[in-house]
C-alpha cells in the first residue's frame, strides 16, 4: 500500500514536471519574441509569438491539472508530513500559491484573452509578469523540496519540527545550485521543442521556411545557454549534496538515473555547443536537410533527462520523507486503506494520463498546422469569420 | 495574527465561491442557457450559443479558479495540523472534487483545439457534467466539515446541501451570463450579479462561521505565521489589483456586436 501511495505521487509528480518544465522553458522565449515584435514592429515576431505562445498555452493546461492533484495529495496521502513539519514545509507552499501562482494565473488569463484588447505594452507586460511569477513559483516549490532533502532552518520541538531560521530555509545548500540547474533544464527543454518542431517543417519543406529558420536559430542559441547552465550547475551540486546526503546515489535506481541523466545532458550540451551552434553560420543547419531527422529525434531527450534527474533526487532521499527526521512510511496518513488509495490511484492516474496523451497529440497537431492557423491572438476579421456568432 | 490569517483564509474561500461560482454555474447551465437563447430567437446553431456562453466566462476562469489553489496553500501554511485531517476525512469527496475540477478545465482548454463538431460537443458535455460534479461535491464537503467529518459524507443531508450549493451557483451563473452578454443596454444586470455573488457565497460563509473557533485553535505557530505575514501580506494588494485589472479589461462590451467578433481561445 505504501508503494502504491508513493507510486501515485511519483506518477503525478513526473507528469506535472514533464509539462511544467516546458512551460518554464517556453515562457521567457515567447516573452522575448513579443518584446522583439514591439521594438522592431516586424510581423514575423508577432507570428512567432502567437505560434510558440499557442504551443506554450496548450502545454500549460496539463501543468495546471497535474498541479492541482499534487497540491491536494499532500493532505490526502501524506498528512504525517504536515503534522510533523507543516510549520516549516507549509510556509513556502503557502507563499507559492498566495503570491506567485495567484498572480501567474491572473496574468496568464489577461495575456491569453487580452490579445487585440489590451494596449500592446500592457499586453507585453502580462507575459513578462507570467514568466516572472512562474519562476518565483518554481523557486518556492524548490524551497519546499530542498527542505525535504535537507531540513535546514528547523529544529525539533517535542514531536514536530519548528521553524527557527527562515533565511536558512531560503539559502538551503540543497537549493542554491539546484535552482539554476532546473532553470537551465527548462530553457534547454523549451529550446529543443523549438528545434525539433522547426526541423520538421524545414524537412517537410512546408511554406513556412523563413519562419522556422528563425525559430531554429532561436532554439539553438537558447539551447546552448540552457544546456551549459544545466551541466555547469549539475556538477556544482555534487559539492553541496555530498556533505548533507552522503549516501544519496548508493541506491542502484538513484545512481542509475543520475548516470543516464548525465550521459544525456553532457551529450546534448556537446552537440548543441560544438555542432549546432557553429552550423548557424550562414544558416547551414537549416539547409542541411539530412540533419533534420536527427534534430527531431533529439526532442524527447531533455524530457527523459528531466524525469531521470527528479528520480535521482527523490529516490536518493529514500527511505526518508524529511531527510533524517521523518520516514516516508511514518508520513502516510493514518487510516488510509488499500481500497482508498487504489480508488484514487485509478481516478487520478487514469484521468491525468489520458489528458496528458490528448494534450501531446494536440501539441503535435498545432505544430503540424504551422503558424498559418493559430487561434491564440486571432483577430476574427470579417474575412476569417463568415458570421459573428461563429467567430466567437 | 491568528485573526488576520483567519480573515485571509475566509476571504479566499468566500472569494472563490463568489467568483468561480459563476463559471461553475454557467457550465452547469450550458445546455439550458443555450436553449433559452434559441427560443429567444437569437441567430445561430446550438453550438454557436454554447460557444458564446463559454466565451463569456473564458477570460475570468484562470483568475477565478486560482482562489481555490490559494485556499489549499493557505490551509497547508496556516492550518497545517488541520490540513491532513480535513482532506483525509473527506477522502472520496476530495477525489471526486479534483476529478471534476480537472475535467471541467479540460473541457475549457480542449474544446476548441480541434475543428470537428463532435469533438466540441463532447468537451461541452464534459464541461457541463464536471461543473455539476464540482457544485455537488462542494456541497457534500461543506456539509461534512460542519458535522465533524462523518464516516459517510454522501448521506441525505450531504446530498441536500449539494443541491443547495448547485442551485445557488446556477442562479449566479445565469446572472453573470445576463450581465456579460446583454451589453450595456440593460442597466440592472450588474446589481443583480453582485446580489447573486452574495447568494453563492452564503453556503460557504455559514459553515465557515461554524468552524471558525476550530480553525483559530489549529493555527500554525506564531513564528510560522510571522514569516507568512511578512512575505505574503504585502503581495496581497498586488494580487487584488491584478484581479481588478481583469474585471476592467473584460467587462461587458458597450457594443455587443464588436465583442462577438473577438474570438475566444476557450
Amino acid at each position: 500500500m505504501l508503494d502504491l501511495a508513493r507510486l501515485q505521487f511519483a506518477v503525478t509528480g513526473s507528469l506535472h514536471f514533464l509539462f511544467v518544465v516546458l512551460t518554464l522553458g517556453l515562457a521567457p522565449l515567447v516573452a522575448i519574441m513579443q518584446t522583439r515584435h514591439l521594438i522592431s514592429g516586424k510581423p514575423v515576431f508577432e507570428r512567432m509569438t502567437r505560434f510558440w505562445g499557442q504551443i506554450y498555452v496548450i502545454n500549460y493546461a496539463l501543468g495546471i491539472f497535474t498541479g492541482l492533484v499534487m497540491e491536494f495529495q499532500f493532505g490526502l496521502s501524506w498528512s504525517g508530513l504536515t503534522h510533523f513539519a507543516g510549520d516549516v514545509f507549509g510556509a513556502p507552499l503557502a507563499l507559492e500559491t498566495l503570491g506567485a501562482f495567484f498572480l501567474e494565473s491572473t496574468f496568464l488569463g489577461l495575456w491569453i484573452f487580452g490579445w487585440n484588447r489590451l494596449p500592446p505594452r500592457l499586453h507585453l507586460a502580462c507575459i513578462w509578469l507570467v514568466t516572472l511569477t512562474a519562476y518565483a513559483s518554481a523557486y518556492w516549490i524548490m524551497v519546499a523540496n530542498s527542505f525535504l532533502q535537507h531540513p535546514a532552518g528547523a529544529a525539533r520541538q517535542g514531536d514536530h519540527l519548528a521553524l527557527t531560521d527562515f533565511g536558512a530555509l531560503l539559502l538551503n545548500p540543497s537549493l542554491v545550485m539546484a535552482v539554476p540547474h532546473v532553470i537551465g533544464a527548462a530553457l534547454f527543454t523549451g529550446s529543443f521543442v523549438m528545434i525539433g518542431a522547426s526541423a520538421w517543417h524545414l524537412f517537410r519543406r512546408t511554406p513556412e521556411q523563413e519562419f522556422f529558420r528563425r525559430s531554429l536559430r532561436t532554439g539553438v542559441v537558447w539551447g546552448a545557454v540552457g544546456t551549459t547552465l544545466t551541466v555547469g550547475f549539475g556538477y556544482a551540486q555534487f559539492g553541496v549534496v555530498g556533505p548533507i546526503q552522503p549516501e544519496k546515489f548508493d541506491d542502484p535506481l538513484a545512481g542509475g538515473a543520475l548516470g543516464f541523466m548525465i550521459l544525456i545532458g553532457q551529450l546534448l550540451q556537446l552537440v548543441t555547443v560544438f555542432a549546432l551552434l557553429p552550423l548557424l553560420f550562414r544558416d547551414l543547419l537549416a539547409r542541411f536537410r539530412w540533419l533534420h531527422p536527427v534534430l527531431m529525434i533529439m526532442t524527447p531527450l531533455p524530457f527523459v533527462a528531466a524525469i531521470l534527474g527528479w528520480l535521482a533526487r527523490e529516490v536518493g532521499r529514500q527511505p526518508w520523507l524529511v531527510y533524517g527526521e521523518l520516514s516516508v512510511a511514518d508520513a502516510m496518513s493514518p487510516g488510509l486503506t488499500p481500497g482508498m488509495i487504489t480508488f484514487s490511484f485509478v481516478a487520478f492516474v487514469g484521468v491525468l494520463g489520458m489528458l496528458a496523451v490528448v494534450d501531446y497529440l494536440l501539441i503535435a497537431r498545432a505544430v503540424r498546422r504551422g503558424p498559418g492557423q493559430v487561434a491564440l491572438g486571432a483577430r476574427g476579421d470579417a474575412d476569417h469569420a463568415p458570421a459573428p456568432a461563429l467567430a466567437l | 495574527m491568528e485573526i488576520i490569517w483567519l480573515a485571509v483564509f475566509a476571504a479566499l474561500l468566500i472569494g472563490y465561491f463568489a467568483l468561480e461560482g459563476f463559471d461553475i454555474g454557467v457550465g452547469m447551465l450550458l445546455p439550458v442557457l443555450s436553449r433559452a437563447s434559441e427560443r429567444a430567437g437569437e441567430p445561430g446553431t446550438p453550438q454557436a450559443h454554447r460557444d458564446r456562453l463559454v466565451a463569456a466566462v473564458a477570460p475570468f476562469v484562470l483568475a477565478n479558479e486560482v482562489w481555490l489553489v490559494a485556499v489549499a496553500g493557505a490551509l497547508i501554511g496556516v492550518y497545517p495540523s488541520l490540513e491532513g485531517e480535513v482532506l483525509h476525512g473527506l477522502y472520496p469527496v476530495v477525489v471526486a472534487l479534483l476529478v471534476s475540477w480537472v475535467m471541467r478545465d479540460a473541457g475549457l482548454w480542449f474544446r476548441r483545439r480541434l475543428d470537428g463538431a463532435r469533438w466540441r460537443a463532447f468537451w461541452d458535455a464534459a464541461l457541463c457534467a464536471a461543473s455539476w460534479g464540482l457544485a455537488l461535491t462542494w456541497g457534500v464537503a461543506l456539509a461534512s466539515v460542519v458535522r465533524g467529518l462523518p464516516a459517510n459524507p454522501f448521506d441525505a443531508l450531504g446530498l441536500l446541501y449539494g443541491a443547495v450549493v448547485a442551485a445557488a451557483l446556477a442562479v449566479h451563473g445565469r446572472a453573470f451570463a445576463a450581465w456579460r452578454l446583454s451589453g450595456a443596454d440593460e442597466p440592472g444586470t450588474g446589481r443583480r450579479l453582485a446580489l447573486t455573488a452574495a447568494l453563492a457565497a452564503l453556503p460557504v460563509a455559514v459553515p465557515l462561521a461554524v468552524v471558525a473557533p476550530t480553525l483559530l485553535d489549529h493555527s500554525a505557530s506564531p513564528a510560522a505565521l510571522n514569516v507568512l505575514s511578512i512575505m505574503a501580506l504585502p503581495v496581497l494588494p498586488i494580487v487584488l489589483a491584478a484581479q481588478v485589472w481583469v474585471w476592467r479589461t473584460f467587462g461587458p462590451a458597450r457594443d455587443p456586436k464588436t465583442a462577438a467578433r473577438l474570438p475566444s481561445f476557450f
